[in-house]
C-alpha cells in the first residue's frame, strides 16, 4: 500500500511516456505520430510537476499575509512546466502545417509512403 | 518485427528509470532553491505569487526564450503555409440567429475575463500565457460562429511585434538602470495592490497582448484552407 | 562597458522588430541579419581580450547565482560565439540575393533567430536555459528546412521534426531526473554535487545516456543520423551552410558540456571514441557512393562530426585543442562549400555531379572557391584543414594507450583518404570535362562572390598563421578538463 502511495503519480506518467514513445515507434499516419508526440510531451510534463509535490502542500500564493510559507509546493517546476508546455505547442503547430503541405504534395499521410528521397 | 524491437528498447529504458526513481522520494523536501523563493520572495520582488515571481523575476530569462519560440512557430506556420495552393471556396451553410447572436455577444465578455487574468497574474492564479490563450479562444469562438469576420492581419501582426519589444527593451532598461539586465527598477510598492511589484505587471500585459495575438494569427492562417 | 548579455539580446530586438520595418518598405528587411551579426562578431571580438584574462560571469536579474540564471562567459564560449558571428555575418550577406522566392520578410526573421538561439545556447551556465536556447535553435531549423515548400523539403522536414522532438524530450527528462535528485538546475550546482568518482553509478548514468541521446539527435551521431542527409540536401543553400556549418556544432557542444562539466568522470569518455569513429567511417563509406553533391557533402558533414567527437573523446588537452580547432576549420570550409554549391546549382538547375561537367571555365571564382574548400577539408597543407588535423592525430599518437589507439588512427587515415577519392572524383568533373550545354553561364553575382572571397582568406590565413587561434583553443580546453575551476568561477569560493 505505501508502495502505491509513493509510486502512482510515476506509474501514471511514465505510462503516459512509454504510451507516446510506443505510438510513435509503430503508427504509419503521420497525424497518429503527432498525437503521440503530443501525449509523450504531457507524461513528461506531469513528471516534471509531481517532483515538486510536498505532502500535504498548499499553493505558493500568498493571499493573506500571514501565510505560515512551511507547507507550500515547490514553485520552480511549476515555472519550468509553463516554458515546456509553450514549446510542446509550438512543436505541434510547426507538425500540422507540416503535415498540411505532405498531403498536399504526396496525396497521402501514410510515412511509409513519403520516401522519395532514398539513400 | 517494428512492434517487438520497440518493446524491448522500451522496456530497457523503463528498467533503468526505475533505478533513477529509487533515488527521488515523492512527497518530501527536497530543494534549497525552492525553500529560498517561497521564504524571500516577497520581500525580494513584491509579488504575491510565488510563481510568478519565479517565472518573471528570477528566471525571466526562460520566459524571454519561451516568448521566442512561440514567435518561431507562428512565423514558421506561416512560412510555410505561404507556398500552400489556394483551394476554391466551398459553399458553406450560413450559421442560425441564435449561434451568431450567441457568439457576438460571448466575444467581448471572454476578452474581459482574459485581460482580468493577465493583468492580475501577479497576485492571483493565472498570468500572461495563460491570458493570452483565453483571449485567443475568444477570436476562435468568433472565427467558427460568425464566419464572415476576420481578423485585421496587419494589427495582429503589429501587435505581436510591439508586445515582444517591450519585453526586451524592458530588460535593457534595467541594464542601464541597474547594471543587470532584466533588474527589477520600478519601485515594489505594497504586497497585494494591483500597482506592486515593479515590472512584473508591465511584462505580463505585453506578453498576454503578444499570446493572444500571435494565437489569433496562427487560426486565421490554418482556418483559412476550409472556406 | 561592453556585456555579453548584449550578443544575445540586440539580435533578439532586431529580429521582434522586422515586421515593422516590412510595413515600411520591403527592400530594408534584407540588410537587418547582416547588421545584427555584423554588431555581434564586433562585440565577440572585443570581448576576447578580457575573456582571456578572467572569464566573466553574469546573472540575469541581479541575484546571487545558485538562485537565478546566469551566464558563464569563458574562452570556450567566447569562441563558438565568435564562430557562430562571423558565419552568420558572410551567409546573411549571400542570402540577400539568393532568397527570392517565398516570404522573404520571414526567412529573415527565422535566420536571425537561428543564431540566437545558437548564441545563448553557448554562452549559458544554466540547464533549462541551455534546454530552451537549443529549442529556439532547433525549431527554427525545422522551419528553415521546409522553407521552399516543395515535396522534397516538406519530407526532410517532417522526419527531421520527428527525431528532434523525440529528443527535445529526452533531454527534459533528464533534466527533470536531475532537479529531482539534487534540487538545483545551475550547472555549477550540479556539477558540484556530483562527485568524481571512478566509475558511474547507474542511477546517474540514465540522465546521462538521456541527455546524450537528446542532443545527439541534433549533432547526427551514429544511431541518430538518418534526418541529416535529407535535411541538409533539400534545404536552401543557405540554411545548408548554416546547419553544416553551426547547428550540428551546438549539439556537440551540448553534449561535450554535459559529459565534462556536469560529469567528468574518467570512465566515460572512451564512449565518445567509440561513437566518434563509427560516425565518421559510416559518414565517408556513404558520401562515397553519392551522385547528388548536396546529398555527398551532408555525408561528408556526418563524418567530420565524427572525427569531431572522437578528438574531444581524447580527453587530453592536445585532444580537445584539435577537436575544437577541427570545429572551427570545418564551419568555414563547410559553410565555403556548401555556398559555391549553391549556385552552381542555381545556374545548372539541377543537384546531379555529371550535369557540371566544365563549369570550372564559365564560373571560374566560384569553382576556385569550391576547389579551395575541397582541400582544406581534407587536409592539405596551406589551408586550415591540416593543421586540425595534424593536431587531432599528433594528440592520438601521445596517448600510449597500446595497439588501441595505433587501429584507430589508422581508420582516421583511411576516412581521410576515402574523402580525398570523393572530392577529386568531382574537382575533375568540374575542370577536366567538356559539355557543350554549359557555354554560356555566368559566374556568381557579387554578393555571392564577396563571401566567398572573405571565408578563403581566413582560411589561408589561419592555415598559414594559426599562433593567435591557439591560446585560445588551449584556454578553451583547460575549461572543459578542470570542473573544479568552473565551480569556483561561479559560485565563489568551491
Amino acid at each position: 500500500m505505501t508502495f502505491l502511495y509513493n509510486y502512482i503519480y510515476y506509474i501514471g506518467c511514465f505510462g503516459l511516456v512509454f504510451i507516446g514513445l510506443y505510438i510513435i515507434l509503430v503508427k504509419h499516419n503521420l497525424i497518429k505520430i503527432i498525437i503521440g508526440l503530443n501525449i509523450l510531451d504531457t507524461g513528461v510534463n506531469l513528471f516534471l510537476i509531481s517532483i515538486g509535490y510536498i505532502k500535504k502542500g498548499t499553493a505558493p500564493i500568498f493571499s493573506n499575509p500571514g501565510i505560515n510559507p512551511n507547507r507550500m509546493v515547490d514553485p520552480v517546476p511549476q515555472a519550468l512546466v509553463l516554458t515546456a508546455i509553450v514549446i510542446g505547442v509550438a512543436v505541434l503547430a510547426l507538425a500540422l502545417s507540416l503535415a498540411i503541405m505532405v498531403y498536399q504534395h504526396y496525396g497521402t499521410l501514410n510515412l511509409r509512403k513519403v520516401k522519395q528521397q532514398r539513400w | 518485427m517494428r512492434k517487438i524491437f520497440s518493446l524491448i528498447i522500451l522496456g530497457i529504458l523503463a528498467f533503468g528509470i526505475w533505478y533513477s526513481l529509487k533515488n527521488i522520494p515523492f512527497a518530501t523536501h527536497k530543494t534549497k532553491v525552492g525553500k529560498y523563493y517561497v521564504y524571500k520572495g516577497i520581500k525580494e520582488t513584491g509579488a504575491t505569487n510565488i510563481v510568478t515571481s519565479v517565472v518573471v523575476n528570477y528566471r525571466g530569462f526562460d520566459t524571454l526564450g519561451e516568448v521566442t519560440v512561440l514567435f518561431i512557430a507562428a512565423i514558421g506556420l506561416g512560412a510555410i503555409l505561404a507556398t500552400r495552393k489556394k483551394k476554391k471556396r466551398k459553399e458553406i451553410e450560413k450559421p442560425s440567429l441564435i449561434l451568431y447572436t450567441g457568439c457576438y455577444l460571448l466575444f467581448p465578455l471572454i476578452l474581459l475575463f482574459g485581460a482580468y487574468i493577465f493583468i492580475h497574474g501577479h497576485l492571483t492564479p493565472g498570468g500572461g500565457f495563460q491570458g493570452g490563450a483565453i483571449i485567443a479562444s475568444a477570436f476562435l469562438l468568433r472565427y467558427l460562429g460568425c464566419p464572415e469576420r476576420k481578423i485585421n492581419r496587419k494589427a495582429s501582426d503589429a501587435t505581436e511585434s510591439l508586445g515582444g519589444l517591450i519585453f526586451v527593451l524592458l530588460g535593457l532598461l534595467g541594464l542601464i538602470v541597474g547594471g543587470y539586465f532584466l533588474l527589477n527598477f520600478l519601485p515594489k510598492g505594497v504586497p497585494n495592490l494591483l500597482f506592486s511589484a515593479g515590472i512584473i505587471p508591465i511584462i505580463y500585459i505585453a506578453i498576454g497582448f503578444k499570446v493572444g495575438s500571435e494565437l489569433a494569427g496562427v487560426i486565421d492562417n490554418l482556418i483559412e484552407e476550409s472556406k | 562597458m561592453v556585456n555579453p548579455v548584449l550578443l544575445i539580446v540586440v539580435p533578439l530586438g532586431l529580429a521582434f522588430t522586422v515586421p515593422l520595418f516590412g510595413f515600411i518598405s520591403k527592400k530594408t528587411v534584407k540588410y537587418i541579419p547582416v547588421v545584427a551579426m555584423g554588431f555581434n562578431l564586433i562585440l565577440s571580438l572585443l570581448l576576447i581580450p578580457r575573456v582571456l584574462e578572467h572569464p566573466l560571469v553574469l546573472s540575469i536579474g541581479g541575484f546571487p547565482p545558485p538562485f537565478c540564471i546566469n551566464l558563464t562567459v569563458g574562452p570556450l564560449g567566447i569562441l563558438l560565439s565568435a564562430v557562430i558571428a562571423l558565419i552568420g555575418f558572410l551567409v546573411s550577406i549571400y542570402a540577400m540575393d539568393y532568397i527570392r522566392k517565398g516570404s522573404v520578410e520571414k526567412y529573415q526573421m527565422l535566420y536571425i533567430l537561428l543564431l540566437v538561439g545558437a548564441t545563448g545556447a553557448v554562452l549559458t551556465g544554466d540547464i533549462f536555459n541551455l534546454f530552451v536556447f537549443f529549442e529556439i535553435l532547433c525549431i527554427s531549423s525545422y522551419a528553415l528546412v521546409a522553407y521552399f515548400g516543395d515535396s522534397l523539403g516538406v519530407e526532410a522536414a517532417i522526419k527531421y521534426l520527428i527525431q528532434g522532438a523525440i529528443g527535445s524530450t529526452f533531454m527534459l527528462l533528464g533534466i527533470g531526473l536531475l532537479y529531482g535528485m539534487f534540487g538545483t538546475l545551475n550547472m555549477a550546482d550540479i556539477a558540484k554535487n556530483i562527485k568524481l568518482q571512478n566509475s558511474i553509478p547507474i542511477s546517474l548514468f540514465v540522465p546521462l545516456a538521456l541527455f546524450i541521446t537528446g542532443m545527439g539527435v541534433e549533432a547526427a551521431i551514429f544511431p541518430l543520423n538518418s534526418w541529416l542527409p535529407d535535411a541538409h540536401s533539400s534545404a536552401p543553400s543557405s540554411i545548408s551552410a548554416i546547419l553544416s556549418g553551426i547547428a550540428i556544432k551546438i549539439g556537440v557542444y551540448g553534449v561535450v558540456r554535459v559529459m565534462f562539466t556536469l560529469f567528468g568522470m574518467p570512465s566515460i569518455f572512451h564512449l565518445l571514441l567509440f561513437i566518434g569513429i563509427i560516425t565518421l567511417l559510416i559518414g565517408e563509406l556513404a558520401a562515397f557512393g553519392q551522385t547528388n553533391i548536396k546529398r555527398m557533402l551532408a555525408y561528408s558533414s556526418i563524418g567530420q562530426i565524427g572525427l569531431i567527437v572522437f578528438a574531444l573523446g581524447i580527453a587530453t588537452p592536445y585532444g580537445i585543442s584539435g577537436g575544437l580547432f577541427q570545429i572551427l576549420s570545418h564551419a568555414l570550409s563547410k559553410a565555403l562549400l556548401f555556398l559555391a554549391v549553391g549556385y552552381m546549382i542555381y545556374r545548372t538547375g539541377s543537384m546531379d555531379i555529371s550535369t557540371f561537367q566544365g563549369i570550372g571555365r564559365k564560373m571560374p571564382l566560384t569553382s576556385l572557391a569550391f576547389t579551395i574548400g575541397a582541400f582544406s577539408l581534407i587536409g592539405l597543407p596551406p589551408f586550415i584543414g591540416f593543421p586540425s588535423k595534424f593536431l587531432i592525430v599528433r594528440a592520438a599518437l601521445a596517448k600510449k594507450e597500446g595497439i588501441l589507439f595505433i587501429v584507430l588512427i589508422f581508420l582516421v587515415l583511411f576516412a581521410t583518404i576515402i574523402e580525398g577519392a570523393y572530392f577529386f572524383r568531382v574537382i575533375q568533373v568540374l575542370y577536366f570535362k567538356e559539355n557543350k550545354e554549359n557555354q554560356d553561364k555566368k559566374d556568381a553575382p557579387f554578393s555571392a562572390l564577396v563571401p566567398l572571397i572573405i571565408l578563403t582568406v581566413f582560411i589561408l590565413f589561419i592555415g598559414i598563421y594559426p599562433k593567435p587561434v591557439m591560446k585560445l583553443l588551449r584556454l578553451a580546453s583547460w575549461e572543459l578538463l578542470n570542473k573544479m575551476d568552473y565551480i569556483k568561477w561561479v559560485l565563489g569560493a568551491g
